[in-house]
């Protein structure tokens, strides 16, 4: 199966090794992997802050870039959503409106297209000790994946996962709302990582970077000892 | 007699404007694509209803008690002294001497020295006096609803609105023929006797249990403003 | 009050807002407590999203056609003789209502919960022509006591109080001497406001539904003190904001079920009721008169708008309770009587974006709102497209972020800029990373490491790694 990544400017530039363990569990899987040079930015983090016009170019450019793709596969359940809004974003433009659907259809989270597309639960991970999983607003809600990082977590070899209280809240990222609101952010994301230090688990897994990123960056600046994994390296764990 | 309508001409006509249009005088209510309140216990048996009822009253804070009609007078004298006795607020209703309680509202009671009183149009407020006054209110469910475990009252000019919500305490009488599943068949009914060319009632109460508030640190306290305690007395008659 | 309340700026209301402990508490308790019975309430239906869309489409009819049914609810009401005012505007509006209680000569005035009466500042206008103005909701009751402290959610408007503060402000205001027990205080409440009830002239109350086909108004309430103000004073004032209207009671009752179970995970509350004109001939209790005040105050503005859909709002506060950023936050945070992801949206419309810009940016677009809403409106959607009429209609952001969006727009469909950059940004942030980490970013970095470490940009990309292992294609 020919699948090409999308990568998303996260990964690219901070997480490559997500990137890397991404690509593994997917080659385990047999598929065939590109990465179409042109990928930069699917336009979120200008979208999300109303400026609407100025991210239409970020996001023609991956339109175009993906055009000959087969399969678009991304470690972003928000990236992912992005690319699925395209086709609203340019409904009044016919010219890209039709490649922006051919683009929403053929566009699949990481974990999403493991279990849907692949039909694979046991990636033949193992890692030992207790994890917990923030699953991710846009992932969740707006691309409606809920269950597919679940069935791949729960056949990792010697992973005992313990649930996330409150886990449907939102870890207090939202793009440029965690320096526009840093107040308000920084509450939300201290009690996300409150919730995963009461679990007492070794990693908090999740599916999305910027997220990771959050609570990460606060976890580590205020000394809690969690391992923050995305669930591609999770995935690709072999020890 | 008409009330009157002011400055509605310049409001109607800025709203249908708003939306790009002339103002519309006849609209046809679509079939609507969802119906799912339809499904709820659809078909279910006045036993399975009961059921529910039985069942939803532990969650309202809500006595249920159970009788046949033979036992009704004595079941509803036991709840009234169980709640304390009189004074007693009453609507006027047939329902009292079909239901065969008129020995105990006529004679029993008052000879017990326990204070009825029966809503009689004539006295106007005089009857909201008494009815503030009374220990407990009394009337018949209407219909009443399995799922919600929720008694309607259609009020008239002898079923007074103030006798299930000022005494202290409220005891509805519901015969297991009145038992429907769901509001909808109360929306049902109402639709059906408007087109029967009936008025509506000009205040329908659908009741739940004994009247609460969770205004303070959310804690849940039973008997606010309306009654403190409810109880609904189930009749077997079908 | 009118719809704002607040003289200060929203940073200084949140930082004021989120050091005050106990209302953090006490909001995500209720929060949990109201998710869980929410969701208990509508997986118990098994086809939740079935009767989601059922609301949605009654409600978006009723919009499509709102004058007519508006038309269709003012005969009914008239037939049955009470009397209709259309009212544009909060003044015209809370002047009627006025009018009207000093014909009656009334003086002492009893009030259901209602958030409309607060947008049009009804009370104060009442107040200023010597009425005597009582708010029989609980909450609302503690709130008026309290000096008007302004309500913090619009279903449990006193959420933020703690009992301790009750209790204080019933001491000072009403000479209470027992504890802090929610049953004392409640007890106490019932007790002085049943002698307001039954001495009051005129009884005023929100609607939650208006019924066209039969001219009918309703209220749901719990406490009971809904049918108190409608039972007891010889004249009954409502007033409905202009979309708070049902076809019939087919409608009614699918509106109210999803009302109850995402309000508060009930199956109906304790007291849902419809009232139809003045009490009939013959009845003992209910208003000799009846008046019934729509109210537009901006509302027509919004149909045939991009925010249309809002309009379709029920007043359940699901959004409220599931919302991350109120949580934190709590309602006064808003400077709005309409707070959490409904007001985020509505406040701006109704009271403009000077007073509530800043609103719809105080949200991480993570859509638990929309989710959470029984009647579908796209709440994350419109707070989305109020930044998009901000920053590109009204040109309201900082020079600074407009120019970086420029360059962003630039920079990522460039793939020679990007490269370049990405490159770049490497070596630049060198003297700033330790230990793979940069604690102390520059620029519109620090706005981040202020808070959180940031990773550093690592050496090598990915797809510099890819093209390196695979080859480029």
């Amino acid at each position: 199966m020919k699948v090409s990544l999308f990568i998303t400017c996260l990964v690219d530039m901070f997480y490559a090794e997500a990137g890397k363990d991404m690509t593994e569990v997917l080659e385990r899987q047999g598929c065939e992997l590109s990465f179409p040079k042109g990928q930069i930015c699917c336009g979120q983090p200008a979208y999300n802050s109303g400026y609407v016009e100025n991210s239409k170019s970020a996001m023609k450019n991956m339109i175009k870039t993906f055009e000959s793709a087969e399969y678009v596969v991304t470690p972003s359940g928000s990236c992912a959503t992005m690319f699925k809004m395209y086709p609203e974003i340019f409904a009044d433009e016919p010219k890209w409106k039709d490649k922006a659907q051919e683009l929403a259809d053929k566009t699949y989270e990481f974990t999403e297209f493991l279990v849907d597309v692949l039909k694979v639960e046991n990636v033949g991970a193992k890692l030992t000790g207790k994890g917990t999983y923030h699953p991710s607003c846009h992932m969740t809600r707006l691309l409606g994946v809920k269950e597919p990082p679940k069935k791949l977590l729960a056949q990792v070899e010697g992973l005992e996962m313990i649930p996330l209280p409150n886990a449907h809240n939102c870890c207090g990222f939202g793009g440029t709302f965690s320096v526009k609101m840093g107040d308000i952010s920084e509450q939300m994301v201290d009690e996300k990582v409150d919730s995963a230090m009461v679990t007492e688990a070794d990693y908090l897994i999740g599916a999305d970077c910027g997220c990771l990123m959050n609570i990460g960056g606060r976890a580590e600046r205020t000394g809690k000892k969690i391992r923050v994994m995305h669930i591609a390296e999770v995935l690709n764990s072999r020890e | 007699m008409t009330g009157t309508i002011q400055n509605r001409e310049a409001f109607l006509s800025g709203i249908a404007s708003q939306l790009g249009r002339e103002q519309k005088t006849q609209v046809k209510k679509p079939i609507w694509k969802h119906q799912p309140q339809r499904a709820v216990l659809a078909g279910a048996s006045a036993d399975e209803l009961l059921d529910v009822l039985r069942k939803q009253c532990e969650h309202i804070h809500t006595e249920l008690i159970e009788t046949k009609l033979a036992d009704l007078s004595e079941t509803l004298d036991n709840a009234v002294k169980l709640y304390g006795g009189g004074p007693l607020s009453l609507w006027k209703d047939k329902r009292f001497e079909e239901y065969g309680l008129m020995q105990l509202i006529e004679s029993d009671w008052p000879a017990e020295n326990i204070e009825v009183h029966t809503w009689q149009a004539e006295l106007g407020g005089r009857n909201v006096e008494l009815a503030e006054q009374a220990n407990i209110g009394i009337t018949f469910s209407d219909m009443t609803l399995a799922e919600s475990g929720t008694v309607v009252l259609l009020s008239s000019s002898d079923k007074g609105r103030s006798v299930s919500l000022l005494p202290t305490n409220y005891i509805a009488i519901i015969p297991k023929s009145t038992l429907v599943p769901r509001i909808t068949q109360a929306a049902d009914l109402i639709r059906r006797n408007i087109d029967k060319g009936e008025q509506v009632p000009s205040c329908i109460n659908f009741i739940t249990g004994p009247s609460n508030s969770a205004d303070i640190e959310m804690n849940l306290v039973i008997g606010v403003h309306g009654p403190v305690k409810a109880a609904y007395i189930v009749i077997e008659d079908c | 009050m009118s719809m704002k309340f607040s003289t200060k700026n929203f940073t200084d209301r949140t930082k004021d807002n989120i050091s005050d402990d106990f209302m953090r508490q006490a909001v995500a308790g209720a929060q949990e407590r109201l998710h869980g019975r929410r969701l208990d309430a509508a997986e118990e239906l098994g086809n939740w999203e079935e009767w989601r869309s059922h609301g949605e489409e009654i409600r978006q009819h009723v919009l499509e056609n709102l004058d007519f049914y508006l038309h269709q609810l003012s005969e009914n009401v008239s037939q049955r003789g009470g009397h209709v005012f259309f009212a544009k505007t909060a003044e015209e509006a809370s002047n009627y209502v006025r009018e009207v209680v000093e014909k009656k000569e009334g003086k002492k005035v009893v009030k259901s919960k209602s958030m409309v009466t607060e947008e049009i500042n009804l009370n104060t206008v009442l107040e200023e022509a010597g009425c005597e103005v009582i708010e029989t909701d609980l909450g609302e009751y503690i709130l008026q006591i309290d000096d008007h402290d302004p309500p913090s959610h619009i279903v449990a408007p006193a959420l933020h109080k703690n009992r301790e503060q009750i209790r204080e402000v019933f001491e000072d205001k009403l000479d209470y001497k027992n504890t802090s027990k929610p049953e004392e205080l409640a007890l106490h409440a019932r007790e002085k406001l049943r002698q307001e009830f039954l001495a009051a002239d005129i009884g005023i109350t929100g609607c939650n539904f208006a019924i066209a086909e039969t001219g009918s108004i309703s209220l749901v309430t719990n406490e009971g003190n809904a049918r108190l103000v409608s039972a007891l004073p010889k004249t009954q004032i409502t007033v409905m904001g202009m979309e708070r209207i049902v076809p019939s009671f087919e409608e009614f009752e699918v509106l109210v079920s999803l009302l109850t179970r995402s309000a508060v995970g009930q199956k109906l509350t304790s007291y849902v009721t419809a009232l139809t004109g003045p009490k009939g001939e013959g009845d003992a209790d209910g208003p000799e008169e009846f008046h019934l005040v729509i109210v537009d105050n901006g509302r027509s503005e919004i149909l045939g708008t991009e925010f249309q859909s809002i309009l379709q709002c029920i007043r359940c506060a699901a959004c409220v309770n599931v919302c991350p950023v109120y949580r934190h936050i709590g309602g006064h945070s808003y400077g709005s009587i309409y707070s959490g992801p409904i007001g985020a949206v509505l406040s701006p419309l109704l009271g403009g974006y000077d007073d509530f810009k800043e609103l719809p940016f105080a949200s991480t677009l993570c859509g638990a709102c929309t989710d959470a809403c029984p009647v579908k409106i796209p709440l994350h959607e419109l707070l989305h497209t109020h930044r998009q009429i901000i920053v590109e209609e009204e040109g309201r952001a900082p020079i600074s972020e407009k120019l970086a969006m420029k360059a962003f727009g630039i920079g990522a469909s460039s793939n020679p800029l990007y490269s370049m950059g990405s490159k770049a940004a490497s070596t630049a942030m060198k003297p700033f990373t330790k230990n793979e980490r940069i604690s102390k970013g520059p620029g519109p970095l620090k706005e981040w490491t202020d808070l959180r470490e940031f990773p550093a940009v690592g050496n090598t990309r990915f797809r510099d790694w890819f093209y390196d292992q695979k080859g480029g294609n």
